[in-house]
């Protein structure tokens, strides 16, 4: 428990200077939301009447204390650029690239450690070979290059999923489900090219180790050994790496999330950045980083029930 | 005065400035009923972004908006104003007076009526500073908006200002929303368009349904949902695919590939833009008028057409639109012509090779990128040196356009079409769109002459005046007209009819899916 609250607060206190950082960040860069906002339509005047109403003319202390004032209320504030709610904005956009996340890790996982396991049991053999093939060709071939394919496959010859867009799965779940196959399959190529790599050194490096022995030697069926005894152990560290790669896919799908016209959290990011949106900024790479972050403990955690031997303390 | 008193009177004495009572049907030409019913999905090129109709001032926006709300006048293809919303309209001899009689059965989403207190709300809504309405200053010189009646409102106006009713009629200014709506008018708008405005997931779709007791009658589809898609390639795909009913804005390269392909049409029509190369003028020599001659001389503009919109356009020597009257029909577009460039940068007295200097650019419009290129080798060509920067648009917005900190740049601008809007803003000496630095006294006296001009065809012989001017000192030099284009599935009708004539708008009022 004081090993939970302790990184608990500590992720509190990374939030907080990262949210200090992106703050001036974010305002270091040239131009404004309000010059973004008028564009080629904007005079002098109501240029300044804009910057006075949004607060831009406050001393930044001001303007982050405000932000940060109504945060603590639970307040996220209102996109200056978009004049939509941001938590709004959050909601449904943390739910698109969820999905798309969610769904290619359960693809790569699923892939991987079968692909995996074959690659270390079957050593130098042809199964070898298929699988590390696999494996090669989904880590030198970037993701946008798959979509294209995919769609090309899929949309426009076979005609049976959607080339873009999304659709809630609140709303229609099958349908959802389509939308985000094809992102999802490109977006999880590449990472099931890691983890299958990762899953096969992993198990051969276990497969090599004295229990194993142990175990064929005395009696246990191979199946056994290498599901039950050897995969488990080999788990733990293609676990923490899909683990990592949550955090990281979240904030990184924009070029799929483009390719698939897929808008999540790094679309929405993009948008904020792209027109100095800084409660917006503020509030995606805060969601980001918590997830980035939750997901770096939650593996922590599920280490500790994979393999006993780790404690905290 | 009841309206139809009015209206006999006004007949009988015909003193007074009256435009009304022509219904609106544009379609009505085409033969035939088109089916009703069905949701046509639109790929739309852009993200909708403040949907508050008189805040924003986003071209993509206003594009989706135009279908929600209907204005108090509205332009013809002649750019003639007529009436929309007001079935009449009354100017005073004297232009100080504007009385709009309104249509007794123009019903709102909400089911309620118009009435004068809309209009009068909607109107002191711009008008007022902390409404932060992009179009404002359309507002400027109103001195007073009285609801005469349940039916009447009528403008005071403190001095003469001729362009006011064809401000109105553009880019949201008199667009009419139900009285105390302006809170939620940018979450979920209420308008007396012909669709209703359902719900938008930001980024990803806008849903709108048709609204029955549209006061022009019924839409034919009966939903439309617009999908915003930035990527070109994925706009083409989904038409491909049949995803998507529509698209607007073709990639320039792939226009005449969707032409070829027969399950298909496509719609091209001019202009959607116009663009130009400035010169900051109060950086030596670019405020010598010969070397800014100089420079028109050093490009073929035909060939920048081909180079840089591949083909999809229309070279020109005046901004104004080819069917406004304020357009002088009497410029030609300049030859490329080295020797007359040089012998010009002789005359001011500069010599190529001690000319370097770096041209501006954005990314934010691609095309732009390449003409600068295709630009910059004729320069080059006639002995200067020069370096091109290409700029984010956040960046070109603050250097460029708010700074002023450049030597030479190109810009484009949409739907620019009222003379004074477009001349005053962009060549007035303290106009809002002057981040040129150019002050010519000339065009200055021209240009307010013009804004308090009442006889129409005397303001538009000025405005001939005003680009002769503009032409002949070469303050910047017109590029080209850009073509819109949109592609759609064969079983799409109406799309002769759903450009607005300003070129950006899109108006789903008369489309149907076969």
């Amino acid at each position: 428990m004081t090993y939970l609250f302790k990184r608990l607060s500590l992720l509190l206190l990374t939030l907080l200077l990262i949210s200090v950082v992106t703050f001036v960040l974010t305002k270091i860069l040239p131009g404004d939301v309000a010059i973004m906002i008028l564009g080629t339509r904007s005079h002098p005047e109501t240029l300044t009447a804009l910057r006075q109403e949004l607060g831009l003319n406050d001393p930044l202390v001001v303007q982050y204390g405000r932000w940060i004032g109504d945060l603590l209320q639970g307040d996220w504030g209102t996109s200056l650029r978009f004049k939509e709610p941001i938590a709004k904005l959050l909601g449904q956009k943390i739910l698109a690239s969820g999905v798309i996340v969610v769904l290619s890790l359960l693809i790569a996982l699923s892939l991987a450690i079968p692909l995996g396991v074959v690659g270390a049991v079957r050593q130098n053999r042809w199964q070898d070979t298929v699988s590390s093939s696999t494996a090669l060709l989904g880590i030198s071939l970037p993701d946008f290059f798959w979509g294209m394919v995919l769609i090309l496959l899929f949309s426009r010859w076979l005609g049976l999923l959607p080339s873009s867009g999304f659709v809630s799965p609140l709303e229609n779940l099958w349908l959802s489900i389509k939308h985000a196959l094809l992102p999802a399959i490109a977006l999880g190529l590449s990472l099931m090219a890691h983890l299958t790599r990762m899953t096969r050194s992993a198990m051969l490096e276990v497969l090599s180790q004295d229990y194993i022995r142990v175990s064929r030697s005395k009696g246990l069926g191979e199946r056994m050994v290498v599901y039950k005894h050897a995969l488990r152990n080999a788990i733990a560290p293609v676990i923490t790496v899909a683990g990592l790669q949550l955090g990281y896919l979240f904030g990184s799908i924009i070029v799929v999330e483009s390719l698939f016209n897929y808008t999540g959290v790094g679309w929405l990011t993009y948008q904020a950045l792209l027109n100095r949106d800084i409660p917006l900024i503020q509030a995606t790479v805060f969601v980001i980083a918590t997830v980035f972050m939750l997901s770096n403990l939650v593996v922590d955690l599920v280490y500790k029930v994979l393999d006993p031997r780790i404690s905290f303390e | 005065m009841k309206r139809r008193d009015f209206l006999k009177l006004s007949a009988l004495t015909g003193g007074a400035v009256l435009l009304g009572n022509a219904p609106n049907f544009r379609a009505l030409a085409q033969g035939g009923t088109p089916a009703s019913g069905g949701t046509l999905v639109w790929g739309h090129s852009e993200t909708t972004q403040n949907i508050d109709i008189h805040q924003t001032g986003t071209a993509s926006t206003l594009r989706m908006l135009q279908n929600v709300h209907d204005s108090i006048v509205v332009p013809d293809s002649n750019f003639t104003i007529q009436p929309g919303l007001a079935e009449a309209f009354e100017v005073s001899s004297d232009l100080l007076t504007y009385t709009f009689f309104l249509r007794p059965d123009v019903r709102f989403h909400n089911g309620k009526l118009l009435t004068a207190a809309d209009v009068k709300y909607s109107f002191e809504r711009v008008k007022d500073p902390a409404t932060g309405a992009t179009n404002f200053e359309v507002f400027n010189d109103v001195e007073e908006i009285l609801a005469l009646d349940d039916h009447t409102v009528q403008i005071k106006m403190s001095r003469v200002y001729s362009p006011f009713l064809a401000r109105l009629s553009e880019n949201g200014s008199g667009a009419i929303i139900p009285e105390g709506s302006g809170e939620t008018t940018g979450t979920q708008p209420i308008g007396a368009g012909p669709f209703q405005f359902i719900e938008r997931e930001f980024g990803n779709e806008v849903r709108l349904k048709r609204w029955d007791e549209y006061w022009q009658g019924p839409a034919y589809l009966e939903e439309i949902i617009s999908r915003e898609v930035t990527e070109p390639t994925v706009r083409l795909t989904g038409l491909r695919t049949g995803e998507m009913h529509l698209i607007n804005d073709i990639p320039l390269d792939r226009v005449d590939e969707l032409k070829a392909d027969s399950n298909l049409q496509v719609h091209t029509w001019a202009p959607l833009s116009w663009a130009f190369l400035n010169f900051n003028h109060q950086i030596e020599p670019f405020n010598d008028p010969r070397v800014r001659l100089a420079f028109d001389y050093m490009i073929d503009k035909e060939v920048l057409v081909q180079g840089a919109l591949w083909g999809q356009g229309e070279v020109t020597a005046s901004p104004s639109f080819p069917t406004s009257p304020s357009r002088n029909n009497d410029l030609q577009v300049r030859p490329q012509d080295f020797n007359e460039a040089r012998s010009l940068l002789a005359a001011a007295g500069v010599n190529p090779s001690d000319l370097e200097f770096t041209f501006k650019t954005t990314t934010n419009y691609p095309w732009h990128v390449e003409a600068t290129q295709i630009m910059q080798e004729w320069f080059r060509m006639a002995g200067l040196r020069v370096n091109v920067e290409a700029l984010t648009w956040s960046d070109w917005l603050s250097q460029c356009w708010i700074n002023r900190d450049y030597t030479v740049t190109m810009m484009n601008f949409f739907t620019l079409w009222e003379p004074d809007f477009l001349y005053y803003s962009l060549w007035h000496t303290t106009g809002a769109f002057n981040y040129r630095n150019i002050s010519d006294p000339v065009l200055d006296d021209w240009l307010q002459q013009a804004r308090e001009t009442a006889d129409q065809s005397v303001r538009m012989e000025l405005y001939h005046q005003i680009k002769q001017r503009i032409y002949d000192e070469a303050h910047d030099v017109v590029l080209w007209f850009r073509n819109g284009t949109l592609a759609a599935q064969k079983n799409v009708g109406g799309l002769d009819h759903i450009v607005n004539p300003n070129g950006s708008n899109l108006n789903f009022w008369r489309v149907s899916l076969g």
